[in-house]
């Protein structure tokens, strides 16, 4: 009974409160304060744990080498935007280029991963096991032998320097991984629901469309997001598949303020800040999307 | 789960399913180890490179990515291309992956045809067979430092041809030697003296960049080398000695422990921000030095074991190679160094990027713009290639050594156990 | 096709066809992937163990000669004095990142999930650490563990009774916790977010009859969200272990392996033999090893799935 009602999705609902006491009407003023409380604990939570990142922003603005004293600055007290300025002026298309190629790999990804992940927590196909097996095998296959195995069909195939083929390469990072995760997010989806479904004489298509997916909406979308951060901060198949004669990724761009003797961690530090801003604004985006649960009223109570 | 019903009606077993994947992706892969692993397709014409005509198109790869020497290598670059009506085709990646690159245009038949490598890694790629022996293409290398043509010298012929080299000398910060009325060290004895002296509150007297990578190994062969250290015998006295007196800076506080984590960048950091007095480094820095305008520096050659000897320094830089890409391709890329390797390409790229011109009298042309790198130009002339009379087994002995470095700075083990355990894990 | 049975009843016959039907369905939705797979992994699973086998050398990849040299490169990796440290740091590496990765991730996702102002914003700026590239988080992470002028060793001055700094990345086993340390940290947003979405998927009902029952917040926690977190929990711990036996960048980039080979793991030192020495063959020998041993922690996984259930 408890797995059932389990599965009935609820938007909106907070799940779990650590001091909401029995009393079912708490006072309204008393209630928005807790949340405030919440959200300044969350706060404090965030910058203990953003403090490193912290610390590279400070870098960013300061002349390098600033930060190289025993008792080093918590403040960019000497500013300086030269980082940032030579950043724009020569990142901003590769930051586009890392976007698209991102995107890229989360729609192929998707496209292979989710009908898969179907198969291995719902139907009964036989080799389910190994299969799985495989999936997880193959991903600890080391990246630089797949980086020059990749290389040399690549080469061969005429893919290197081209966008569908860096997409390709980035979706061997995430397809097992978002096969393994909506497989296990998509086992609990009640059988019951199915059945019903098909008798009400909805095809397997059918059943995958209108009851699968909306149901799996938080797992795919949690897929959708590693597969684009892992096409986001890919380094390795960037510099193997490409030549910098075509496009460069945001990754391999950041090379232009590191050499082999020199690093001018301003460069690096602003580029870094720089590249991670469009990927934020997509993780927003994408928690909204997460924090509201599955459709809910499937299942009758 | 399966009632025996259901099990009629299942038409394959997990193991045939593993058999087909099996049977798959062996058919792949033998499908594409039949395609791949082509022969060298050039190699047949390596001596008919000077009667082919040049491409007029050539793929180049190289390790300048920062924009400082990515831009002046460009302009080198872009003369040569002018020059020689030969239009280049550049990429640039960190040097790690550069080689890897390399290998795998290698396997693939897709090597470009002109790369500027580590000059430590010619003679082993020399030794895959996939370069090129520059002799045939007839360039004039007289005057040319002796350590930079051993370095790319593989059983008696040449595969390589530098445009700039660099080494290692001492950096000293003026003010606070003045300040501790210190004349600037010439000897062992001199420099530990110098180092404790300077050593006071945050900052240490010494500075050296001892970090798990080549630049570890790199950065001791002055000492090693100058107290007559031998590679193939790390165990010998003098190797020892060399250690224990690194060591003994730690020991004694003169040097951060914190140099074990240091690239030679970080160490150059530590100089500019006044927390070393002194430091072993390159020329590379000195643009930056100077930019941030905090040190007024000296350089002088690296202290010897006794007065009057002179140092024997590592040699560094970049060397062009033309690999086996085929006879008009391979006669571009020629012309391409040939033309940056002349008088005046090499004096621009030299002081555009703070390096040592390798043939001697572009040298001298170089000192008297740039005076600040006359102690090294100096040394230079006799430093030693790191790969003399090893080739492909330097690597291991230098992973061994830097090993052995960390080991005996850190105190995890004496510096005579270390180079033991060094000899023995080299074989 | 007709069922074996003939003379079976309408609704086997029915269960049949329905079970042929889901097989089809099942392979026509896995084949698009399982080709992918196979096509991108089977050359470079086939390589790597091959070159297992060889005395590869960079020669071989420009001739394509690689001596087949048997178990040789699997004997000069196990015997070497470096193996067992290897493997003792990589285990210890592992499991201190994945157990406080988890639980701070578990507790961040426990945290966040209920909803007050700005929970959403905030929690997706958790994600950053996961967002930045691996060569800018070992940079920071570098500096903030020197030794002298580190901002870590700074902070802890400040508390009283400290009063010499942490040689974090300088003496053996503090590197070792400094580069777990590190890899927590950009490993907690990657939990975070998968168990947030686990938890997402659980019913607030279940809790409101609980609660109106007089269970207190723990046993909420340890009867209720616990087990049903179960299958997320597994997939969770599979991955990370995956994950974190590759970890290669971090710590290459804190100590590279150092000092003196006191943080090497098998991936690091993988990476050591094959392009610092040049010996391919040993360094695919370590990699397969790791291969084997992710298998082993993949069919641990599946076996508890079908313990739990899970795999139906």
């Amino acid at each position: 009974m408890t797995r059932v009602m389990a599965r009935s999705g609820r938007a909106q609902v907070p799940t779990l409160t650590a001091q909401e006491t029995a009393s079912p009407a708490p006072h309204r003023g008393s209630g928005e304060r807790r949340a405030w409380v919440h959200t300044a604990i969350g706060v404090v939570i965030l910058a203990v744990l953003l403090f490193p990142l912290y610390w590279m922003i400070n870098a960013s603005f300061q002349a390098s080498g600033a930060l190289l004293k025993p008792e080093p600055s918590y403040f960019p007290t000497s500013f300086t935007l030269d980082g940032y300025r030579s950043t724009f002026a020569t990142q901003g298309g590769n930051v586009v280029t890392s976007l698209v190629v991102s995107l890229g790999t989360v729609v192929i990804t998707l496209l292979l991963a989710t009908p898969a992940a179907y198969a291995l927590a719902k139907l009964r196909v036989p080799g389910r096991t190994s299969l799985m097996l495989v999936v997880i095998t193959v991903q600890m296959i080391p990246g630089i032998v797949m980086a020059n195995a990749l290389y040399i069909v690549f080469a061969r195939l005429g893919l290197i320097d081209n966008y569908l083929g860096l997409m390709l390469a980035d979706a061997t990072t995430a397809v097992p991984f978002a096969i393994l995760i909506m497989r296990a997010f998509m086992q609990d989806i009640p059988q019951e629901i199915m059945e019903a479904a098909r008798i009400d004489g909805a095809g397997e298509l059918g059943v995958f469309r209108s009851i699968i997916l909306p149901m799996s909406r938080n797992s795919i979308i949690t897929a959708g997001l590693f597969a684009f951060l892992h096409g986001w901060s890919d380094f390795l198949f960037a510099v193997t598949l490409t030549t910098g004669s075509a496009f460069t990724p945001v990754t391999v761009g950041i090379y232009r303020f590191m050499g082999a003797q020199t690093a001018d961690w301003n460069g690096v530090m602003a580029t870094a800040t720089v590249a991670s801003i469009p990927a934020v604004f997509l993780l927003i985006l994408a928690q909204k999307y997460i924090a509201a649960g599955i459709t809910g009223g499937a299942v009758k109570e | 789960m399966t009632t025996g019903t259901h099990r009629i009606t299942r038409t394959s077993t997990p193991p045939r399913k593993l058999m087909a994947l099996g049977a798959g992706i062996l058919g792949t892969s033998l499908a594409l180890s039949a395609c791949s692993g082509t022969t060298a397709p050039g190699a047949s014409s390596a001596g008919a490179a000077a009667s082919v005509a040049p491409a007029s198109s050539i793929t180049e790869i190289d390790y300048f990515t920062d924009a400082t020497s990515s831009d002046a290598f460009k302009k080198v670059l872009d003369t040569c291309s002018a020059q020689t009506g030969v239009t280049i085709q550049r990429q640039s990646l960190p040097l790690k992956e550069l080689l890897p690159k390399v290998l795998q245009g290698a396997s693939s038949g897709t090597m470009p045809d002109l790369a500027f490598v580590d000059n430590v890694n010619v003679q082993q790629l020399a030794e895959t067979g996939a370069l090129t022996p520059v002799d045939d293409y007839g360039f004039d290398l007289s005057g040319y430092v002796k350590g930079i043509v051993d370095a790319t010298t593989l059983d008696g012929k040449n595969y390589g041809v530098s445009p700039a080299i660099n080494t290692l000398a001492l950096f000293y910060n003026k003010k606070m030697f003045a300040d501790a009325g210190l004349t600037p060290p010439t000897t062992w004895d001199e420099l530990k003296k110098d180092a404790a002296a300077l050593t006071s509150g945050s900052r240490y007297g010494f500075a050296v960049s001892a970090p798990a990578s080549e630049e570890g190994t790199w950065q001791f062969l002055p000492f090693f080398w100058s107290n007559g250290g031998d590679l193939t015998k790390l165990t010998d006295a003098p190797s020892v000695e060399a250690l224990t007196y690194l060591t003994s800076f730690v020991k004694d506080g003169s040097m951060s422990q914190s140099v074990v984590n240091w690239a030679q960048a970080d160490v150059a950091d530590q100089f500019i921000a006044g927390n070393a007095a002194m430091m072993i480094n390159g020329p590379w820095n000195i643009s930056k030095i100077d930019k941030s305008g905090k040190v007024e520096y000296g350089i002088i050659p690296i202290p010897t074991p006794k007065a009057g000897q002179d140092p024997v320094v590592p040699l560094g830089g970049e060397v062009g190679v033309i690999p086996a890409t085929g006879g008009a391709t391979q006669a571009a890329a020629a012309e391409v160094l040939k033309c940056m390797t002349a008088d005046a390409q090499m004096l621009e790229w030299a002081q555009g990027n703070t390096r040592i011109a390798p043939r001697g009298s572009t040298a001298t042309e170089e000192i008297k713009a740039l005076p600040v790198l006359a102690p090294f130009a100096t040394t230079v002339k006799t430093a030693r290639a790191r790969t003399t009379g090893l080739g492909a087994k330097y690597p291991v002995i230098s992973q061994a050594l830097w090993t052995a470095i960390q080991s005996a700075l850190t105190g995890a083990q004496s510096p005579e156990a270390a180079l033991q355990a060094a000899q023995q894990s080299v074989g | 096709m007709a069922t074996i049975d003939r003379t079976g009843v309408r609704g086997r016959d029915m269960r049949s066809r329905t079970h042929r039907r889901e097989y089809l369905v099942g392979l026509a939705f896995g084949v698009p992937a399982a080709v992918y797979v196979v096509a991108f992994f089977g050359y470079p699973l086939f390589y790597n163990v091959l070159m297992g086998f060889q005395n590869y050398t960079p020669r071989s990849f420009y001739t394509g000669e690689a001596p087949f040299v048997g178990l040789a490169n699997y004997q000069t990796v196990i015997s070497s004095p470096t193996f067992w440290p290897a493997v003792w740091h990589t285990a210890v590496f592992t499991v201190g990142s994945i157990v406080f990765q988890f639980a701070i991730g578990l507790g961040l996702a426990l945290y966040f999930a209920r909803r007050f102002p700005l929970s959403g914003l905030l929690r997706a700026m958790l994600l950053l650490p996961w967002l930045l590239p691996l060569i800018v988080s070992s940079a920071i992470w570098r500096w903030m563990y020197d030794k002298d002028y580190g901002v870590v060793n700074a902070l802890l001055k400040l508390v009283p009774g400290v009063h010499a700094g942490v040689p974090w990345l300088t003496q053996g086993r503090w590197a070792l916790v400094a580069i777990i340390i590190a890899n927590i940290w950009i490993g907690i947003p990657f939990n975070m977010v998968i168990l947030h979405g686990g938890l997402q998927g659980i019913s607030a009902d279940i809790y409101e009859a609980a609660k109106l029952d007089g269970a207190g917040s723990w046993q909420r926690f340890r009867y209720m969200t616990w087990p049903l977190l179960k299958p997320v929990t597994l997939v969770v711990l599979m991955l990370g272990l995956v994950y974190t036996i590759k970890v290669f960048d971090v710590i290459m980039g804190l100590t590279g392996g150092g000092p003196a080979n006191q943080t090497q793991t098998l991936t690091t030192w993988s990476y050591q033999y094959s392009f610092q020495l040049f010996k391919f063959g040993p360094g695919a020998a370590v990699s397969n090893l790791l291969i084997v041993a992710a298998t082993l922690g993949g069919l641990l996984y599946l076996r508890s799935l079908r313990r739990s259930g899970g795999a139906r």
